[in-house]
């Protein structure tokens, strides 16, 4: 799996390529601009390419920016977009209308090895990682109506993992279920929120957080 | 006090300095008033006693209305305009007039020879003020030959003609040396011959004089006219006299004209007084604040002046301007304009720049340039009143701005600084783990200080939003409202109805007051929803915050209100909060925001 890195505090940069090369991921390039990013996408079409959403020289969106354009111009390279807070409205932005070979993280998750791996391969792969405080603030909103009334407290477990992209099988690991046992849940789910349920995992992604958030 | 600066000196108008004195008529004047009544009263009965009523039917008769025109008018002139000897001169004219009417009339031959004399005095004063018109002062030497030209035929040639002239009856002469009435005839002759000579040439003189004034001051030189006109005619008659040719109608005019004189002069100074009357209709329209253009054209039509302009004194650059501000010269010598300086504590304010005609009338000048230095003054304030408050909304903008700036670094060293480093750390731990393999105490040791780890940054996060919101300036403030009131702790409608970015400055408050309002009632208002609005109308952003609680919110007391609205209004804007007890809490904050 080839990965591009822009990120421009060379701390950073050196411990994801460590991090990463030590967990069977290829670093073909790293870089700390914008501008930069970009020829790097179109010189190596790596699988996916991990980019702060905090970039040079204005430090305000240009990480951000940068995403939407790869996720326009090259639709098979995955964007995981890094971020030290939390937005909800910039998930919503950075996935616009697909979820797929799309992830926003907290900054802080990358030394969570194992998870962080796992969802950078799931970007490359045309999956989601959506942190999951975004999916909790989503979950917890304080609404008039409780449209999650209907849920038990397992399939709300199993509705969080969705929404963070997680696959039935990852969800399945996560809470030491079986997989036949996640994939009931979930279609019970889909039917109580009058979701329709759909193939892909990104899929359903973005349809449990427009959900969410409306 | 005004003090008036004519630009045409030689003919300088009613003036003087210090007319403060003007007021008041002084105890001598009174006392010439009473005389001049008590003399033209008495005229009148010895008239009347010698003649009977129909003695005041002719010119001859009513000759007291002249003195009493002159002594009246010249007092009157006297006390308005102390310092111009025009009153006094006029005034002397009147009671010589009336002083030789008397003696004449007496029985006593000492008073009759005396008043003979005196006869024509008042011609020689007359002359004087007619040359001294306006300002009361004769300088040319050629003027003083004139006057000297009439003295000549009133007092030597008299007292030379009253060594020969007898009356033949009573009362005598006493002054008669060698009666001869040969003598006596040419000396009068000699008389008549230079007065004529005489009036013609202050006629000449004073017609020129006319001639060569600007045109606003001819107004003003009217009365020499008449006077050259009655000088002449009264000469003519003087000749024809000697030829006992009579001219009743010419009798009449001159008398006519000899009474207009002093009513003319007089009647100009009371003009004068009337017309401050129309100062009061002037602070009417002064009340209502008016621009400099309105000011202007205000105190033109109290002075029936349009030609007035307005020059304002500029203390620190030491130079007077115009209403827009550019340079002004004031009016020379010679200039045919003339300046009334308008003054307030003592210092100049400004200028009226105005018909030199104008300083005929110094009540009016007076009155109008104290309602002038008032409104102007009024203005001023108002002018200095604003440039400070934009000085203090500037100041208040920049310090409030660059508190935010601090802010705004101290949160970019966090991130960049601080923050950073945890993760790496964080990550490096996690490295080391992997590098430890299975161990299990080591690697339960590490999880737990990364889970520390996590705890601080969690903090850190934190602490670096409340310093500044730097997903409001990264990513705009729709964004950062919905993650501010997707956490809030009571339901909240948002709603963000504008797409384009608005000045940071205006961003970061209206996500502070939303902010802040939300905490408020998370803690205050035991709500049940909350709406949230931004919007724009106009050049105004437009952010509302209302929550259906118990309201009775206090803007001084905790809730952090005043802050919010210094910030808002630092802006320019206004915040306003409605929070009636028991029905719910609306803050509202308008800020401008030029598009």
């Amino acid at each position: 799996m080839r990965v591009v890195i822009a990120e421009d505090s060379v701390l950073l940069r050196e411990g994801l390529t460590q991090l990463l090369g030590t967990n069977g991921l290829e670093v073909v390039g790293s870089c700390a601009t914008a501008d930069d990013l970009l020829l790097k996408v179109r010189s190596y079409s790596p699988d996916v390419v991990i980019v702060d959403i905090r970039l040079p020289p204005t430090h305000n969106d240009e990480g951000l920016r940068a995403a939407l354009e790869i996720r326009a111009h090259h639709p098979d390279v995955g964007v995981l977009v890094l971020s030290q807070y939390v937005e909800v409205g910039l998930a919503m932005k950075l996935l616009a209308d697909s979820a797929e070979g799309a992830g926003y993280l907290l900054k802080d998750r990358i030394s969570d090895v194992e998870e962080f791996i796992a969802a950078v391969e799931r970007v490359a792969t045309g999956g989601s990682a959506i942190d999951p405080i975004i999916v909790s603030t989503l979950l917890t909103r304080q609404r008039e109506d409780d449209p999650l009334a209907a849920l038990t407290r397992r399939e709300r477990e199993v509705l969080e993992l969705m929404a963070e992209g997680r696959s039935n099988q990852g969800i399945a690991d996560k809470l030491v279920l079986s997989l036949r046992a996640v994939e009931k849940y979930v279609s019970s789910i889909f039917g109580k929120l009058g979701l329709p349920s759909s193939g892909r995992d990104s899929r359903r992604v973005l349809a449990v957080l427009l959900y969410l958030r409306s | 006090m005004p003090e008036t600066v004519s630009a045409t000196a030689s003919v300088a108008p009613w003036s003087g300095p210090d007319p403060g004195r003007r007021r008041r008529t002084t105890w001598p004047q009174w006392g010439l008033w009473l005389m001049a009544l008590a003399a033209a009263a008495g005229a009148v009965a010895t008239t009347v006693a010698n003649e009977g009523l129909n003695g005041l039917e002719t010119p001859n008769g009513l000759k007291f209305l002249v003195g009493l025109a002159f002594a009246g008018s010249g007092l009157y002139a006297w006390g308005r305009r102390p310092d111009n000897r025009l009153g006094p001169l006029m005034a002397a004219v009147g009671c010589l007039y009336l002083l030789a009417q008397i003696l004449v009339q007496a029985h006593a031959a000492a008073l009759f020879t005396a008043g003979v004399w005196l006869s024509d005095a008042w011609v020689v004063v007359f002359v004087a003020f007619l040359l001294a018109f306006p300002d009361g002062r004769v300088t040319e030497r050629f003027d003083l030959v004139v006057i000297g030209m009439f003295a000549l035929m009133a007092f030597p040639l008299e007292l030379a003609w009253l060594l020969f002239w007898t009356t033949g009856g009573s009362p005598e002469n006493t002054l008669a040396a060698w009666p001869n009435d040969t003598v006596a005839g040419n000396i009068d002759s000699a008389q008549r011959a230079l007065v004529v000579v005489a009036s013609v040439v202050l006629a000449i003189a004073l017609a020129r004089r006319w001639a060569l004034a600007s045109p606003p001051l001819r107004r003003a030189l009217v009365p020499i006219l008449v006077g050259a006109v009655a000088i002449l005619l009264g000469s003519v008659l003087v000749a024809l006299d000697k030829f006992q040719i009579e001219f009743p109608t010419a009798r009449w005019a001159v008398f006519a004209a000899y009474v207009a004189i002093p009513l003319v002069v007089l009647g100009g100074i009371l003009r004068s007084r009337l017309a401050r009357s129309t100062v009061g209709d002037l602070f009417v329209e002064l009340r209502a604040d008016p621009s400099p253009a309105e000011l202007r054209d205000a105190l033109a039509r109290t002075l029936r002046d349009p030609s007035l302009s307005l020059a304002y004194w500029l203390p620190q650059f030491r130079s007077w301007s115009d209403l827009d501000g550019r340079p002004v010269e004031m009016p020379t010598d010679g200039g045919g304009r003339a300046t009334t300086m308008v003054d307030r504590q003592g210092e100049h304010v400004a200028a009226l720049i105005h018909d030199p005609a104008l300083a005929d009338e110094p009540e009016l000048l007076d009155a109008v340039s104290a309602a002038a230095g008032i409104a102007i003054e009024n203005g001023r304030l108002h002018v200095e009143l604003r440039a400070r408050l934009e000085e203090l909304r500037g100041s208040r903008s920049r310090i409030i701005e660059a508190g935010q700036k601090e802010r705004q670094r101290l949160e970019r060293n966090l991130h960049d600084g601080a923050q950073q480093r945890l993760i790496a750390l964080s990550l490096e731990l996690s490295l080391l783990e992997q590098e430890l393999g299975p161990d299990a105490d080591a690697g339960l040791r590490l999880s737990q200080a990364r889970r520390e780890i996590a705890t601080s940054l969690g903090e850190l996060r934190e602490v670096a939003r409340g310093l500044h919101p730097a997903v409001v300036t990264g990513h705009g403030l729709a964004v950062a409202l919905e993650q501010l009131t997707a956490r809030a702790p009571v339901p909240v409608r948002l709603t963000v109805a504008i797409d384009e970015r608005l000045p940071e400055q205006v961003e970061v408050a209206a996500y502070y007051l939303v902010s802040e309002s939300l905490v408020n009632t998370a803690k205050h208002a035991r709500a049940t929803s909350v709406s949230v609005d931004v919007s724009r109308t106009n050049d105004q952003a437009v952010v509302e915050v209302v929550d259906d609680g118990i309201g009775g919110a206090d803007t001084e007391h905790g809730t952090g209100l005043r802050g919010l609205a210094d910030r808002v209004e630092a802006l320019g804007g206004r915040l306003r909060v409605w929070s009636p007890s028991g029905g719910g809490t609306r803050v509202r904050a308008e800020i401008p925001c030029a598009s």
